[in-house]
């Protein structure tokens, strides 16, 4: 399970003439892994591609540009079809005749649109002349001798003097001047001249025969543009027709054509001769008798398999392979849950084939750190619930990876809350104890003056007996002063205790890490080479360990170094850290050695930061319960008192709106708590994995298992399930 | 056991070594985000190696917040 599948490589030699048949029944194998033919001196060259195939992918063209025009993408939602319907629809020149269809009404469209931008500048020529209305369009074209110089003004053109000319001019500071200048065509370089003192900026007027004025000319245009408009919502709506009718089809096609070529590209990949074909391929281990089987059945004498080797996971081995051989592609071997953790993994890269995956670790390691983290029942319904939605709703791998921690990741936290806390939405179930035959808060609570508010402060009432005594308490873990608070460990209150913890859950996932290294390199090279390789950096661990435990005891219990346990753990550490350093200066040289000691004592500190995240949230949710029931909600003496101080009870039934304000504000806060609570402990358990963990064994690189297969999602064979043709 | 007067400075000394050490942390880890973006928009598949390189810096950070917790509650 924790290395990728066993593989075996395989050469498949055939007749040309049966290459279609042959490559239709490697695609139904599910389980061929092609190795790219380089070509060599072999007298084999790459195959090239079939007519068909070059027929297709020009109709895929076709297909995707008819599918852009009306809009359908992948998000659009079509009903499914099946092959045969569309293989003989393709075949009968359907993707043709809708391309017509199509393409006539886009080319319409474009026309309109065309047509539109055209008249629009059309109209805003015409709209400036408006503004000289002693002249009718007709006017400004047609003279022999005379030219007509049109344009826009920045400055009045009425002062212009321009010999033997007629001059017509508006100006409007707002919108600058319209000028009409006729003159003897001699002159139109010295108009121009004298233009542009005032900023003159020709426009080409359309020729015009009507003596018709701008002003009609403009409401004529406007006329045409809405008959045009028209015209395209005409065609927007056909394309839409055209769409509902055949969106189906289309989106078929493109899946259908995608996969002949795809198939079609096949002998690019591969090694031909006059009459034959040769393939260097990789199947899974397990599959290697059914493969072969199977294709001897389907293609009769016109194949021939033969079984080459199954790579073991030595580097040896695999360099003394030619370098083609020498890569194999790596099929993660994990169940149906672990697998969906797949992505984790490769969001840092896939193994290698002859080292551990670590996906199962990670599956499950990072529910569990994150539940851990949250370790509150409150937050960890909504987790679940949003989690198993995600899960069955949606298929996006990033939407899934998320909604698959979540979802475990709240069961973890729901136990944790409800078993190791003992706390819902940042409130311990049980606030108070019975002393003496009454019920006392201590002293750190609302009831009596404090800042933590607990559920059966809030109900009024003490849980059943069966309830308190599932939850554990810090007393039940060999402290010395049981049930230090309420029940449940205090995740404010046994820091000492939770930092330890966090500190011993650490050393055994990097225990594991380590272990998974050894395994590596064993594999690999032999057990020598792993002792020698790893081994130091295992001594060096344990020596940390065994360090930090002695000093502990002197720092923290007072115990003289002299004697008793700590000299024992003193002595170990020492022979461990002696061992770790020779063996790791033999392997990585002297300052590699000495600088492993500080890297040990950081990987394991840096799993406190599952005390730190915990404590934390409890300090917002804290703070916010605070606010709502200290503050805002109202209390009643009750008049006991305890300490000096009174006794108060909640009291919802003191103030509606204040109990309304409460309650909407406790959602909102704690919403802030719960979406930081995924980002947080989401972000860190992921980074436990990714770098502590991880980083001791992994090495990655590998190349995915990528087999022949073809992914159907729009169409469906109908007449039986084997698409293949018996042969 | 802390006394009285020295209770004021264990908590001057709690709050200094998260509040450096954080500085630190964020110091080292602006860097590196702003490297590890840029990787990103160039090459989605990198999103994993790059959140290793940026969270790298934090234990730093842990390594203040250990020394504050032992400050308050050991010292």
């Amino acid at each position: 399970m924790l290395l990728p599948e066993s593989m075996s490589r395989i050469v498949i030699v055939g007749t040309k003439s049966r290459m279609e048949d042959a490559i239709n029944a490697f695609y139904s194998e599910k389980s061929i892994h092609i190795i790219d033919h380089t070509t060599g001196d072999d007298g084999l060259s790459i195959g090239t591609t079939t007519e068909a195939t070059s027929k297709a992918s020009e109709r895929l063209i076709k297909v995707r540009s008819m599918e852009k025009e009306l809009g359908i993408n992948k998000h659009t939602k079509t009903a499914d079809i099946a092959v045969e319907e569309v293989q003989s629809r393709i075949s009968a020149g359907d993707v043709e005749g809708v391309e017509d269809e199509v393409l006539k009404t886009v080319d319409a469209r474009n026309d309109l649109t065309q047509k539109i931008t055209e008249l629009n500048s059309k109209k805003n020529t015409f709209e400036l002349l408006k503004r000289l209305n002693e002249l009718t369009l007709d006017q400004y074209s047609g003279y022999k001798s005379l030219a007509v110089l049109v344009g826009t003004t920045t400055d009045d053109a009425s002062s212009v003097s321009i010999e033997d000319a007629e001059v017509f001019s508006s100006f409007d500071k707002k919108e600058g001047g319209v000028v009409a200048v006729f003159v003897k065509k001699e002159n139109k370089e010295k108009a121009f001249a004298a233009l542009a003192d005032v900023g003159f900026t020709e426009i080409q007027v359309p020729a015009c025969t009507e003596k018709v004025a701008a002003n009609d000319a403009c409401a004529k245009i406007d006329a045409e543009i809405e008959a045009a408009n028209a015209e395209i919502e005409k065609c927007n709506q056909t394309l839409e027709e055209l769409k509902e009718k055949y969106m189906s089809f289309l989106k078929g096609c493109d899946e259908e054509l995608a996969i002949v070529v795809e198939k079609g590209s096949v002998p690019l990949r591969i090694a031909v001769s006059k009459y034959s074909y040769v393939i260097d391929a990789w199947v899974p281990t397990k599959k290697m008798d059914s493969v072969k089987a199977n294709l001897e059945r389907k293609l009769g004498d016109d194949i021939y398999v033969e079984f080459q080797e199954t790579r073991g996971r030595k580097v040896e081995e695999t360099e003394a392979q030619e370098p083609r051989f020498q890569n194999v592609p790596v099929k993660q071997n994990n169940g149906r849950i672990v697998c969906e953790y797949e992505y984790a993994t490769s969001l840092v890269s896939v193994p290698k084939y002859n080292e551990i995956d670590p996906t199962f670790l990670i599956a499950i390691f990072l529910p569990l750190f994150f539940g851990f983290m949250v370790g509150d029942m409150g937050y960890a319904i909504p987790f679940i619930i949003l989690g198993a939605y995600g899960l069955k709703k949606t298929k996006h791998k990033d939407w899934r990876a998320i909604a698959l921690v979540l979802f475990f990741g709240g069961i973890w936290a729901f136990i944790f809350g409800l078993f190791f806390y003992g706390e819902m939405l940042g409130m311990h179930f049980v606030g108070g104890e019975w002393e003496a035959g009454t019920w006392v808060w201590h002293e750190n609570h609302v009831a009596v003056g404090g800042t933590t508010v607990s559920w059966d402060w809030i109900l009024g009432a003490q849980f059943p007996s069966w309830f308190t005594d599932a939850i554990c308490s810090v007393g039940a873990w060999g402290q010395e002063d049981p049930n230090t608070f309420g029940v449940g460990v205090g995740k404010l209150e046994d820091v000492a205790f939770l930092l330890k913890l966090s500190v011993y859950i650490g050393v055994i996932h990097l225990l594991i890490g380590l272990v998974c290294a050894l395994v590596n390199v064993t594999k690999q090279h032999g057990v020598k080479e792993a002792i020698l390789e790893k081994g130091g950096i295992v001594f060096v661990f344990f020596g940390i360990i065994f360090l930090c435990l002695a000093l502990t005891d002197m720092m923290f219990s007072k115990l003289e170094l002299t004697g008793g346990t700590p000299l024992i753990e003193l002595v170990l550490a020492i022979v461990c850290l002696v061992i770790g350093i020779v063996l790791n200066a033999k392997a990585e040289g002297g300052m590699q050695a000495i600088m492993s000691l500080p890297e040990v004592i950081g990987w394991i500190l840096s799993y406190t930061r599952l005390a730190a995240i915990t404590m934390s949230k409890a300090g917002m949710a804290l703070a916010f319960n605070y606010i709502i029931f200290g503050m805002i909600m109202t209390t009643k003496a009750t008049g006991n008192f305890q300490d000096g101080v009174e006794i108060v009870a909640f009291d919802p039934m003191g103030g509606a709106i204040m109990l309304i304000v409460g309650i909407l504000l406790f959602c909102f806060l704690h919403l802030v708590v719960w979406t930081l609570g995924i980002l947080s402990a989401g972000l860190h358990a992921l980074r436990l994995q990714f770098v502590e963990l991880m980083m001791r064994f992994y090495e990655g690189g590998g190349e995915a298992f990528a087999p022949l297969s073809e992914v159907r999602k729009k169409t469906f064979f109908s007449k039986n399930a084997n698409n293949i043709k018996e042969v | 056991m802390a006394t009285a007067g020295t209770e004021g400075l264990i908590a001057i000394g709690a709050g200094l070594a998260v509040g450096l050490a954080g500085l630190g942390s964020g110091l080292a880890e602006k860097d590196i985000g702003a490297a590890a973006v840029g990787a990103i928009t160039e090459n989605p598949s990198l999103f994993g190696r790059a959140m290793i390189f940026t969270v790298l810096p934090e234990t730093i950070v842990i390594f203040g917040l250990v020394i504050a917790i032992m400050a308050i509650f050991v010292m």
